[in-house]
């Protein structure tokens, strides 16, 4: 962790004061409101809030993958403008390349950056074997299965080894199930492989089940309405009564927002 | 291995289409006995007979596969060069804003003016020979080419892009291995377009001027009043330019494997 | 933004300009080709501009070529859409009817339009409907394919709905599968019309004494290059006034469907 000149840490992620207005041929609609917020080292940080509520287009801006209209983010004390490989994305939508196989997608940032192959070979094989796919590896994406293609998605964000990554509600689109499961990986592979994470999700569950904080926004213009900590052992369990407790709790904060 | 469910379907896939031929060609003879059309056509058995002897019996100069061939050699050489042009220019029209506003004009002077339109001017400016069609074939190829290769590059998916560039791919590289791969099946489309183009347009061009080919086995029933004859070029073009589609989705099934989805 | 739209006009005007000029510098100036093979872009002008009231040297103004032309392709186009798209629905809809016909129209498919013209000829007779059967052949085809997918398309969700409801096939037809095709049929219509003027002008350079195709295959003979081109060019505005009309109708007819 780096600091600044006062000796201060430098968090992570850091946004100032970040709005986001769409003007459209109705009028303009503020998406977001003036919100600050920071991420610090190997944190596991939950952006959470009701459904349309904008939280997509903040991790959007805090990744660099959109702009926002004003405000300002910071990764490690430089501005963030455009994506680049210290931020990792894991899209809700996949985004997986459909003519690689999973080696090829794994790989993917390790070769374009001219890593030897040896190297990427090896990171690949490593991180393709933590999230559970192996015997895969040559298999192509339209052949897996929700599931697993978002395991892809996952150890294509992590073997390129970003200093955040963010996960844009990645298991909303797998049944029930399945999304117990990955959120079972997801805990496992962030004891394993410690980064700092911002994820994003509408699921409360999943929210205190993952997150070290919760940062609850409200409904649009969204802004930040309460930060929770959560110190709850690891492995968590669904079903014990504390977990409950702070589950009712920030369920309750979210209905009085809506 | 293919499970017998799917043979199964296959086997009755074929009786069906072979009965529906057989009814077909039965109509076709009882009409041609029954009716006044019998005057001019003959029956379905003397043009089968007839194109099993045009293997062994030239027509003109050649047998009908020294027909076939003449033909493909008018379209494959302008079809590779038309293709391959059109794939490059079509990229670069899709993708780089300026190539676009620069030769899009000029593309949409030539693309509005059917390929056979030129045959007039390409006989005056490159002479009876070849070089006439193969500049005909070429643009039968070019044009449609062209355009699925812009919408290929034009239709990448930005969240794509936008993810290449967050794992740290520089414009070069998110070119070479998003873009390019992401317009394969445009281009292809493309292609299969291109290459049915092409084969109508080189029996145009052969029945406008030529002394062999496919398309002057028809166009030379005429001059004799050979209805059979005619019938026979008809047979030999549809089944080439059958085979050509197939062999062009085989070709695109091998290429791209991963656009085949499993069931 | 705004500054990227200029220069991409520019490029555009630009290259219009370079392009006569170049053929100007050529033909007029340099007079590196003679007029015979290219003539100026001058002259193209002006015998486009004489053609409409000339009628040397094909016995005919190019309002007339053109009119005669339309005629002939008009006709054998709509007879292709009367009896290509039902019969498209047709063999979509009647499993037992699609079983018998597909294969046969598998088998005509690939057989290019312009290889009917002897056939027609022997059968029809010299004359336009010789050239409107030619038309026909080549216009069928792509209403037939195109009915035929857009019907195969309609999701079984809405039929089950429609089931559901106690339709009965024949409703099911009317209310669904075609609705829901409507924009292939569409597609199917316009692919026709392309192919329509296409195998007008084919079967007018082969045989014929009136038509834009029969003008351009006459002036060839007399090396009236001039001619050539402007009857090119009739064919290119005739086959973009064409589909400007189409795209008309097809606004009407499915507006408010989508």
């Amino acid at each position: 962790m780096q600091m600044d000149s006062k000796g201060k840490l430098i968090p992570v992620i850091e946004g100032r004061k970040i709005c986001k207005r769409f003007s459209s041929k109705r009028g303009e609609k503020t998406v977001l409101e003036d919100i600050d917020l920071s991420v610090s080292e190997n944190e596991f940080v939950v952006l959470f809030g009701p459904g349309q509520c904008g939280k997509t287009t903040l991790m959007n801006i805090l990744s660099g993958l959109d702009v926002p209209t004003s405000g300002t983010v910071y990764c490690d004390g430089e501005i963030v403008q455009r994506p680049a490989p210290e931020r990792g994305v894991v899209f809700q939508a996949m985004a997986l390349f459909p003519w690689l196989t999973v080696r090829g997608n794994v790989a993917y940032g390790l070769k374009a950056r001219g890593v030897p192959r040896d190297e990427w070979m090896e990171r690949s094989d490593y991180f393709i074997k933590l999230v559970g796919l192996e015997g895969f590896e040559d298999a192509y994406i339209n052949r897996l299965s929700g599931g697993m293609k978002q395991r892809v998605g996952i150890a294509r964000a992590y073997c390129n080894d970003p200093k955040v990554l963010f996960m844009d509600e990645p298991f909303s689109a797998l049944d029930a199930q399945t999304r117990y499961m990955m959120q079972d990986e997801i805990a496992r592979i962030w004891e394993t492989e410690k980064k700092t994470v911002v994820f994003v999700t509408n699921n409360i569950e999943e929210a205190v089940f993952l997150a070290d904080r919760i940062i609850l926004l409200t409904n649009c213009p969204s802004h930040v309405k309460k930060e929770y900590r959560i110190d709850l052992p690891r492995p968590r369990d669904y079903t014990s009564r504390d977990f409950l407790l702070l589950r009712d709790e920030i369920t309750k904060q979210m209905d009085s927002t809506l | 291995m293919m499970d017998t469910k799917k043979l199964k379907q296959l086997a009755k896939d074929s009786v069906y289409g072979l009965i529906s031929v057989c009814v077909f060609l039965c109509i076709w003879a009882f009409g041609v006995r029954t009716s006044d059309i019998g005057i001019v056509m003959p029956g379905p058995g003397k043009v089968i007979y007839e194109f099993i002897q045009s293997f062994f019996v030239p027509i003109g100069k050649y047998t009908m596969p020294g027909h076939i061939l003449w033909s493909l050699y008018r379209v494959l050489p302008a079809y590779i060069v038309g293709s391959v042009l059109g794939i490059v220019i079509g990229i670069a029209m899709g993708w780089f804003r300026y190539v676009n506003s620069f030769l899009r004009p000029l593309y949409e002077m030539i693309r509005p003016i059917p390929p056979i339109a030129w045959i007039p001017i390409s006989i005056v400016w490159f002479g009876i020979g070849e070089g006439s069609k193969w500049f005909i074939i070429f643009l039968a190829a070019f044009v449609p080419v062209v355009l699925n290769s812009i919408s290929g590059a034009k239709s990448v998916d930005p969240l794509l892009l936008k993810c290449g560039e967050m794992l740290g791919a520089d414009k070069k590289y998110i070119f070479r291995t998003i873009v390019l791969p992401y317009s394969v099946p445009y281009i292809f489309s493309g292609l299969q377009v291109a290459l049915s183009a092409s084969w109508a347009t080189v029996v145009a061009a052969e029945m406008i001027r030529s002394s062999e080919g496919v398309g002057w086995i028809i166009i030379s029933s005429m001059d004799t009043n050979n209805v059979t004859q005619s019938l026979v070029g008809i047979v030999g073009i549809g089944i080439v330019g059958f085979i050509l589609a197939v062999m062009m989705r085989e070709l695109e099934g091998r290429l791209c494997r991963w656009t085949v989805r499993e069931n | 933004m705004d500054k990227r739209k200029i220069i991409s006009a520019g490029l555009a005007i630009l290259s219009i300009v370079l392009f006569i000029f170049i053929w100007y510098l050529c033909t007029d100036v340099l007079e590196l080709v003679p007029a015979r093979t290219l003539p100026s872009p001058e002259k193209v002008l002006d015998s486009f501009i004489k053609k409409f009231h000339d009628k040397n040297p094909d016995g005919g103004t190019l309002i007339e070529h053109t009119l005669a032309s339309l005629q002939v392709a008009l006709t054998g186009y709509l007879w292709a859409i009367i009896i290509g798209v039902p019969l498209g629905i047709f063999m979509a809809w009647n499993r037992n009817v699609d079983k018998f016909v597909r294969p046969l129209f598998d088998l005509l498919k690939p057989i290019p339009g312009v290889a009917w013209i002897p056939l027609m000829i022997v059968i029809f007779g010299i004359g336009i409907k010789s050239k409107a059967a030619v038309v026909f052949c080549s216009a069928v085809v792509p209403c037939i394919l195109n009915s035929y997918t857009g019907i195969k398309q309609s999701k079984e969700v809405h039929m089950w709905v429609a089931r559901t409801f106690g339709a009965t096939r024949l409703q099911m037809l009317w209310t669904v599968a075609i609705p829901t095709a409507l924009p292939h049929i569409m597609t199917g219509i316009r692919v026709a019309l392309s192919s329509a003027w296409v195998a007008i002008v084919a079967a007018e350079l082969l045989g014929s004494t009136k038509g834009l195709g029969f003008m351009i295959q006459q002036s060839r003979g007399i090396y009236r290059t001039d001619i050539i081109i402007v009857g090119m060019l009739a064919i290119g505005i005739c086959g973009i006034i064409l589909s400007i009309i189409l795209s008309f109708i097809e606004h009407l007819v499915v507006k408010g469907r989508k």
